[in-house]
């Protein structure tokens, strides 16, 4: 029988799922995802979770908890530094931790550090550890590790052209239903960027739907997926020191990098409620566009009990604002 | 003369207040943070901005209005958010149209040489290397008396016969020490200090409860923000033990990490194997330590949306259940009122108390209060 | 003469105006929606229909508000505009130049930062309701005083109380607090105006830009104690429009000759719906585990307006 890895499908999922989902399926492990957000999902974590918590831990509790029964492993790396350069936020370096003992009869949990600091193969070592548990022999966990890293590769060359996470992965994946072509047709008059965090932005509902909403109101969505890597990475932030944490300073970054090239009729920055490095990303993001008014900005808080009506109220303001304002400048 | 000020710490500005001027600084000296401080620090700090940002936003408009001129903190490597309080401080004061620089100490054995040139920022008096030194080692013994007179106190208020005695001798000895100079005044206010709080009228049969507290800096060294905790466990006769000191922590940031810190670190290791930031293993660490050494209880404070101390607080509640310790954790914000805080706290004595001397072997039961 | 008419459902009142091209109005109807918006809108509807003098036409109509997807089906509004545009245009149009809007209604509070007529930022409360107006109904019922009073009590204290707490819920408790200490009654009443526009400033007002002019507007404007603490507060003078209740209406009514001018003719129904039954229907879907809650309305037994799916599976199509 082959074993099965569950992989809650939140947090870090947006980022690597096809790299790790091909890894394990190179050395016949079956990957188990808990799906998209919902409701239930939610409600489950939210109980489970400590309250002060914010909305993306409290959710990833759900989706953790909803694995527990159909699978024997669940994959939960401690992702500590994957760029030599910033760390990730505290939460992801606990994860592991949090879900093992906030939460009672969990399968073993896979928690292999990466940490890019520690040498440069350590990406490959803390894969290797994970070929051991299911017996793998070295080579065949290092072609897998390398079948995996091509991928990721090919996951972010289609980030990198304009595609969103959920649709890259849908091709990166081959699970695309060729049958019904998604509604590309919708015109659109305005570019916003939606900055935030990938398990934010990317999850239809803990976001409440923002970039289908913006979607029907005729605005084309780009996201920090889509921005090029190499002038970001050489993008300041008006900083005496840079962010610590990696999506925290990747979203400074392009916002730094938007303002300056103009290249975008809003920014929104969505940001959940009680998160603590957006309390001060979201502040420098604010001073920054007093700064630079050429592109309209707005925040947009969500928790989980967000409603509907004010989110879509926000945007349709908030478009309402920069159509007209494009209008009489023209 | 520049005029220079510093975030408010407990009594810390006694010590650091002496440095500053040693080195040719004009001091405005940040007050105790009020209601004031609050508002000033609510309206302009940013929503979610955790509460220690929140009162030195508020701690500096008050002292940049009294006419400051540069700032100075700490840094921090993180992964906590009180690394960038300092340029996010800056920031936003000079949004407001405060023209501040914050001179921002990183630790110095990842920054030696930006250290010294924050020293000389400082220095308007140009001293030699030598003097500066001396100045700083003079400071460095106030801020170990003033430490050591806090820790007595922790001790002998939970036995005082008369309520209120050990903080009456506890502020006298506080002028002594702020009042002495040179290394030999320093050396006798420290003993005099100590002997005045050792000498408050004290019942040696009175039944004590221990307490151990943990959590993260800023909350626990100032009273202003834990709502003077600790006196008021004291007052409850709960002698309490903090894990965190000034003095303490300043060594194991700028030189060698401690001995001490080592075991904390290894007592967390089963449950939290890495840095998570702030403080939240250590966190972890103290509260093993605390169970190992037989105290009665943990209490933890930490600022409301603080990462790390959530991460850790998840995980005190199997340390609590495995140890059979109980644990109270409180996050502080502006909202946080002294009459709500009390409750809890007088629910958590009596907790411990029936578990200690009605209940013998039983009580195994994690509270979250 | 030709008119356009604006409808704002909101979730606590519901306001209907008819205004000519000229800007002049004809009827201005503040109604109170008690959780029953569509009772509401055909109740203000039967009333302006009937007090209109003969000679106006409707050419346009537009609807705004949190109801405004509702009243939008209902009438068949040429437009549907969100609160915040439509509390803009309205702003602009009694006070060309203003630059700062602030308003403050039962259960939501906005601000608009607005520079040469245009929107260029704006916030709505996000936390809770300690910087609206149910804020101040709850502590008069509370104290046991007409809300409209509060005004000229809180104008004839001389030093306010300070009243912490940003949420609703600490407010109160340290009101009592304040209460079992002796303060007088006005001190009290001015210190929660002065809470209330505290809690505003440091919510929805946070980091923008307050210049003037400044307009206030609202169903809170009318209370004269919030517009002296504004005006201590931000040290600048705060206008109050006449119609400061019914902006929202007005501003979409505007919005709504726009919009008519560009389509040339208007999709209203006409007053006759008034006499039309509607009835709303609720159910859970159970298509995923979302669970999404489906409200519908009909008009006879027609489906014309469905909400609250988060996916297109409910969607109405024409």
């Amino acid at each position: 029988m082959t074993a099965r890895v569950g992989i809650p499908s939140s947090l870090l999922y947006y980022m690597h799922f096809p790299m790790w989902k091909t890894f394990f399926n190179e050395l016949n492990v079956e990957v188990v995802i808990s799906g998209n957000s919902n409701k239930n999902l939610l409600d489950e974590g939210v109980k489970e979770a400590l309250a002060d918590a914010c909305v993306p831990v409290k959710l990833y509790f759900g989706h953790a908890l909803s694995l527990k029964d159909k699978v024997d492993y669940l994959f939960i790396p401690r992702v500590v530094c994957l760029n030599r350069r910033t760390i990730y936020c505290p939460k992801f370096l606990g994860l592991p931790d949090m879900i093992r003992y906030g939460l009672s009869g969990m399968p073993p949990v896979i928690d292999m550090k990466m940490d890019v600091r520690e040498g440069r193969l350590s990406l490959l070592k803390a894969y290797t550890g994970i070929g051991e548990i299911f017996g793998a022999t070295r080579w065949k966990t290092f072609t897998a590790y390398y079948k995996a890293a091509k991928k990721a590769a090919f996951y972010q060359s289609l980030l990198q052209k304009g595609l969103l996470p959920p649709e890259a992965m849908k091709i990166v994946l081959n699970t695309a239903d060729s049958g019904k072509k998604s509604p590309a047709g919708i015109e659109h008059d305005l570019t916003f960027a939606v900055l935030g965090y990938p398990y934010e932005v990317h999850d239809d509902y803990i976001s409440v739907g923002v970039v289908n909403k913006l979607k029907k109101l005729g605005v084309k969505v780009i996201t920090m997926e889509n921005l090029p890597a190499g002038p970001l990475s050489r993008q300041n932030s008006d900083l005496d020191k840079i962010m610590f944490w990696t999506f925290s300073d990747w979203v400074l970054r392009g916002t730094h990098y938007l303002f300056k090239t103009g290249s975008v009729d809003g920014i929104i920055h969505l940001t959940a409620f009680g998160c603590g490095p957006d309390s001060m990303v979201d502040k420098l993001m604010e001073l920054a566009s007093k700064k630079y008014k050429n592109i309209p900005f707005m925040s947009l808080t969500i928790d989980e009990h967000s409603g509907d009506a004010g989110v879509s109220t926000r945007l349709e303001a908030f478009t309402d604002m920069v159509r007209r304002k494009k209008e009489v400048f023209k | 003369m520049p005029r220079v000020t510093f975030p408010h710490m407990g009594e810390s500005y006694r010590s650091f207040k002496m440095l500053l001027n040693d080195l040719g600084n004009d001091v405005v000296l940040p007050p105790r943070p009020s209601k004031r401080t609050l508002d000033h620090g609510v309206r302009y700090s940013p929503e979610f901005a955790c509460f220690p940002l929140k009162i030195l936003m508020g701690t500096y408009v008050e002292t940049c209005r009294l006419g400051a001129e540069i700032i100075v903190t700490s840094g921090g490597v993180g992964p906590c958010r009180a690394g960038h309080y300092g340029q996010m401080h800056k920031k936003i004061l000079q949004d407001i149209g405060f023209p501040v620089d914050v001179v921002v100490f990183e630790p110095p054995r990842f920054h030696p040489i930006d250290f010294l040139r924050n020293i000389q920022k400082l220095n308007p008096d140009r001293l030699s290397y030598r003097a500066i030194w001396d100045c700083i080692k003079r400071a460095w013994q106030k801020l170990s008396a003033l430490d050591e007179a806090e820790k007595l106190t922790h001790v002998v208020r939970p036995r005082e016969t008369v309520p209120g005695a050990t903080t009456r001798a506890y502020r006298k000895a506080l002028e002594w020490i702020d009042r002495s100079y040179t290394s030999k005044e320093i050396s006798e206010a420290h003993a005099a200090a100590l002997e005045a709080i050792k000498s408050v009228e004290q019942d040696p049969e009175r039944k004590i409860l221990k307490v151990g507290i943990v959590g993260e800096i800023y909350v626990l060294l100032e009273p202003a923000s834990n709502l003077e905790i600790e006196e008021t466990l004291g007052n409850l006769g709960v002698e309490v033990e903090r894990s965190m000191f000034l003095t303490g922590w300043t060594k194991d940031n700028t030189g060698q990490e401690t001995h001490e810190i080592i075991t904390v670190k290894d007592a967390a290791m089963p449950y939290i194997p890495l840095c998570i930031g702030g403080h939240g293993r250590e966190s972890v660490g103290h509260t093993v330590i605390y169970a190992k050494r037989g105290f009665d209880g943990v209490i933890q404070m930490a600022p409301f949306t603080c990462i790390p101390e959530i991460v850790a607080r998840t995980i005190l509640t199997s340390v609590s259940r495995e140890y059979g310790i109980p644990v109270l954790t409180f996050f502080l914000d502006e909202q946080t009122g002294k009459a709500g805080m009390s409750t809890r706290l007088e629910a958590f004595v009596d907790l411990m108390k029936r578990k200690k001397w009605q209940e013998p072997g039983t009580g195994q039961a994690a509270v979250n209060i | 003469m030709k008119a356009y008419l604006g409808i704002d459902v909101g979730s606590v009142s519901t306001n209907i105006v008819v205004q000519d091209q000229a800007g002049k109005i004809h009827a201005g109807l503040y109604i109170r929606t008690m959780g029953r918006p569509i009772e509401a809108l055909l109740k203000g509807l039967r009333q302006v229909g009937e007090s209109l003098p003969p000679d106006i036409e409707i050419e346009a109509a537009g609807t705004t508000g949190s109801g405004r997807y509702l009243a939008g089906v209902m009438v068949n509004a040429d437009v549907i505009k969100n609160e915040i545009t439509a509390h803009a245009v309205a702003a602009s149009l009694l006070v060309p130049d203003v630059r700062t809007v602030l308003e403050i209604g039962g259960q939501d509070s906005k601000i608009i930062i607005m520079r040469n007529g245009i929107v260029t930022d704006f916030a709505m409360n996000t936390v809770c309701a300690a910087g609206t107006g149910s804020f101040l109904d709850q502590q008069a019922s509370r104290l046991n005083i007409p809300i409209t009073d509060f005004g000229d009590l809180a104008l004839s204290s001389a030093s306010p109380v300070r009243i912490a707490g940003r949420c609703t819920v600490f407010a109160e408790s340290d009101m009592i607090h304040k209460q079992q200490m002796g303060h007088s009654l006005q001190d009290i009443i001015n210190g929660l105006c002065e809470a209330l526009v505290r809690n505003y400033l440091n919510n929805v007002g946070k980091g923008k830009e307050i210049l003037s002019p400044v307009v206030f507007q609202g169903g809170v404007a009318a209370n004269k104690g919030i517009k002296a603490a504004f005006e201590r507060f931000l040290n600048l003078p705060v206008i109050i429009p006449e119609y400061h209740n019914i902006m929202g209406a007005i501003g979409v009514a505007q919005l709504a000759g726009e919009e008519v001018r560009k389509t040339g003719g208007t999709k209203f129904k006409g007053f006759h719906i008034t006499g039309l039954t509607y009835k709303t229907g609720s159910f859970e879907c159970g298509g995923c585990p979302n669970g999404c809650e489906i409200a519908e309305i009909y008009e006879g037994d027609r489906v014309i307006g469905r909400w609250g799916a988060r996916c297109q599976r409910w969607d109405i199509i024409n």
